[in-house]
């Protein structure tokens, strides 16, 4: 009796002293954050998709219903949509075509900055200039120099290529603007997986007489694909959902419209909420897909590598 | 472990990015200018919005002393600050007060503004500066006052053609604040009079350098095309407001005027990319014998390194052959919130924006299409704009848009495809058609 009693007690110390508030500091810590997420992502999302199941009228006003299809008319509709196809398929080359040169461009400028030679600094703050200035002014100033006939482009070529209303040079337009504003960001994200690649090695390497190429694609590279993949990951997602350079230079016309612009102009500019949000989930559920594969297929990888 | 940090961190990811994409809503798609705008009086008989809250005309008089809020866009010419102030120093000892709120310069932010307030039953903007394609819009959503009576007891004042702005489902929902219409721009040096005709404008076209335009795929297209369309005799909607009429000879005749303008030469390829400022740069970079463009232009192209000052005049849109004059309305009408508590104060103000010695200052001063037709008569008005008389020509020729709820989309269904078809990638007839068969899927939009 009085044994169990003092194990009790000893039991409800312990807890006191340790388990309880323990546990309790950690939810009540991770609470404001978990409950912020809730609040700017989960509840938008669910919100979304309670839209994307429904029909909201544009003449009546209040005046909605359940979408058909048990609730999926709305999918339906955008996905038998050759617009959204088109959207669709400008996304995915746009995406494919400027991450892939990002990459590359990326690269070559992390490569460079990462070389100690003086004026290292001014060179480091130069690249990154593009990446500072807003979409919108990028797209602005991109604007005004393939404008035809008097744009700088056309000045200085000679050419009369109408760039912003002929497909594909439309989206090779915004490819470049893209290309431009985001290679920096690349190579941001580079440059740090080349800082923390101990010198050692290469001074090994050297000793062992590999060449300079050698360094490159046996040392370099491989050490640096985990920062790689991030930074392909981030421009991947982002480029996805590419929206303020089409809506400033095209419209979305001429071959430029993207899963953004289509869901936005049906949403906002249309008011047809419910389409305009099957539309972004759908965005979505590409994202997720993309994100998904890059991580399973590639992402495994990273810690592979990164134990080696 | 690994794989659920990553399935978790895709999902956030993910979601950020899906918030992103709804968010942009607000960023607006239509690109429409603020100067533009218009609405039909044929399109609406077919339509009804009932359990609108009526106005009483005579409320202004003597409404209740209070505050109300008027909502207008940027105020970037000051006529909005003006006119606030000076009906506040008029009435300031009656107990009246008006205080202004500014909405972003963007149109399609304005509206997206003005809409979360309406669908939120706010009372923030009791007077709302609204585009004049927007009112049907609001209407149907009941988000306005039914003005009519106001508009029959002052009817006799006001240009007629701005009025139809405002008229959707046989009634009145606004007070024309400030209207617009577009000119075509001539060279004095390249051509004496004015052409008479659009064949004409296009034939000198051809041989003095070319006609500058709006032809890129917004809201300004529209405007550009149905002024051709309208002036054939074209329509978009047919008198029940419920079907397309836009498929027809005319328009399509319209549309080949445009589109062989631009294969002969006529007109620049670019002018398929052109919005208001890249005409303006074309313009006064004096390559061109004309440009259609809104009355902001005349006093804009005079500045900077213009190479067009003092060379070019305006003259009201030219006549179609075969049909008749037109042209689109733009401009701003003030509509009244259902949500405000003093409508007989923001009656008052609207009354007031609209009355001849405010009107008289808005064309005057802040060249503002005036509403009033005895403004343009006032020698002190003809001496400040010297395109007096072709502005008020202008209006009285000038027809509104259609006025519908789903005008986004029907103004889509018509910049999209004469941008095709002005860029060459479809023939004017099947940009017409499918013009039409995209106008007929809006219009049956839930």
């Amino acid at each position: 009796m009085e044994a169990a009693s003092v194990r009790a007690g000893a039991t409800t110390e312990r807890r006191r002293s340790k388990g309880v508030p323990e546990r309790r500091l950690a939810v009540m810590m991770v609470a404001p954050s978990i409950i912020l997420i809730a609040i700017v992502a989960v509840w938008p999302i669910i919100y979304a998709i309670w839209l994307s199941l429904h029909e909201y009228s544009v003449r009546v006003a209040g005046l909605s219903r359940w979408a058909g299809s048990f609730g999926l008319r709305n999918y339906s509709t955008a996905l038998q949509s050759s617009d959204w196809h088109a959207a669709l398929f400008h996304t995915l080359i746009f995406t494919v075509v400027s991450v892939t040169f990002e990459l590359v461009i990326g690269l070559a400028m992390a490569l460079a900055m990462h070389e100690a030679f003086r004026g290292q600094g001014v060179l480091r703050t130069v690249v990154l200039v593009p990446w500072a200035v807003l979409t919108v002014v990028t797209a602005t100033m991109w604007r005004t120099m393939f404008v035809s006939p008097y744009g700088f482009i056309n000045t200085i070529t000679g050419a009369k290529t109408v760039w912003l209303g002929s497909e594909p040079q439309a989206l090779i337009v915004i490819i470049i603007a893209d290309v431009w504003k985001t290679s920096p960001f690349m190579a941001l994200l580079i440059l740090a997986g080349l800082q923390v690649i101990p010198g050692e090695i290469y001074e090994a390497a050297k000793v062992d007489g590999a060449s300079t190429m050698q360094r490159f694609t046996k040392i370099t590279l491989p050490l640096l694909m985990p920062a790689i993949l991030v930074a392909l990951i981030f421009r991947t997602l982002d480029a996805l959902r590419i929206f303020d350079l089409p809506f400033v230079l095209t419209q979305g016309q001429n071959g430029t419209s993207t899963l953004s612009t289509i869901s936005q102009e049906t949403f906002a500019t249309n008011r047809i909420y419910g389409l305009g949000s099957a539309m972004a989930v759908l965005t979505f559920i590409v994202v997720m897909i993309v994100s998904f594969s890059y991580i399973k297929f590639v992402g495994g990888n990273i810690r592979g590598l990164a134990e080696e | 472990m690994r794989g659920r940090f990553g399935l978790g961190a895709a999902t956030i990811v993910s979601a950020a990015l899906l918030v992103a994409a709804c968010g942009g809503g607000g960023g607006g798609g239509g690109g429409g200018s603020s100067s533009s705008g218009g609405g039909s009086s044929s399109s609406s008989s077919g339509v009804t919005v009932t359990g609108a809250k009526v106005i009483d005309p005579n409320s202004l008089n003597s409404p209740p002393k209070g505050t109300i809020h008027f909502c207008t866009g940027k105020d970037t010419s000051g006529d909005a600050h003006q006119v606030v102030k000076d009906f506040n120093a008029k009435y300031a000892a009656q107990g009246y007060k008006v205080v202004l709120t500014e909405f972003p310069a963007s149109a399609d932010q304005q509206r997206s503004q003005f809409i979360q307030r309406q669908q939120a039953k706010s009372n923030d903007c009791d007077v709302f500066n609204s585009d004049v394609i927007w009112t049907a819009e609001f209407a149907s959503q009941k988000w306005l006052y039914d003005l009519t009576p106001y508009v029959n007891k002052f009817r006799g004042k006001f240009i007629q053609a701005p009025l139809e702005t405002d008229h959707y489902a046989g009634k009145y929902w606004g007070v024309p604040y400030a209207s617009d219409a577009a000119f075509l721009f001539y060279r004095t040096d390249k051509t004496k009079t004015p052409p008479a005709t659009w064949q004409a404008v296009y034939q000198q076209a051809a041989k003095q350098g070319g006609i500058v335009y709006q032809g890129a795929p917004y809201e300004g297209l529209t405007c550009d095309f149905l002024e051709l369309g309208f002036a054939a005799g074209g329509q978009v909607l047919d008198s029940s407001g419920k079907k397309s009429a836009f498929n027809s000879p005319q328009n399509v005749k319209a549309l080949e005027l445009m589109v062989s303008g631009i294969k002969q030469g006529a007109a620049p390829k670019a002018v398929t990319t052109y919005m208001e400022p890249e005409t303006d740069q074309a313009w006064t970079s004096g390559r061109y014998g004309f440009m259609r463009n809104w009355t902001y232009a005349y006093a804009a192209d005079q500045t900077g390194d213009s190479k067009v000052k003092g060379k070019y005049k305006v003259a009201p849109l030219p006549s179609f052959q075969g049909g008749g004059k037109a042209g689109i309305l733009g401009g701003h009408n003030s509509v009244i919130s259902v949500f405000t508590k003093n409508p007989g104060l923001a009656l008052k103000f609207a009354d007031y924006k609209a009355s001849p010695a405010w009107q008289k200052i808005a064309l005057s001063k802040y060249s503002l299409a005036a509403v009033t037709s005895a403004t343009y008569d006032d020698p002190a008005v003809k001496k400040a704009i010297p395109y007096a008389a072709e502005l008020k020509q202008a209006l009285t020729q000038a027809k509104a848009r259609p006025v519908s709820p789903v005008y986004p989309q029907i103004s889509q269904a018509i910049y999209k495809n004469v941008n095709d078809a002005l860029a060459g990638r479809v023939s004017p007839a099947d940009a017409i058609k499918k013009a039409s068969q995209q106008i007929d899927a809006a219009l049956s939009t839930f």
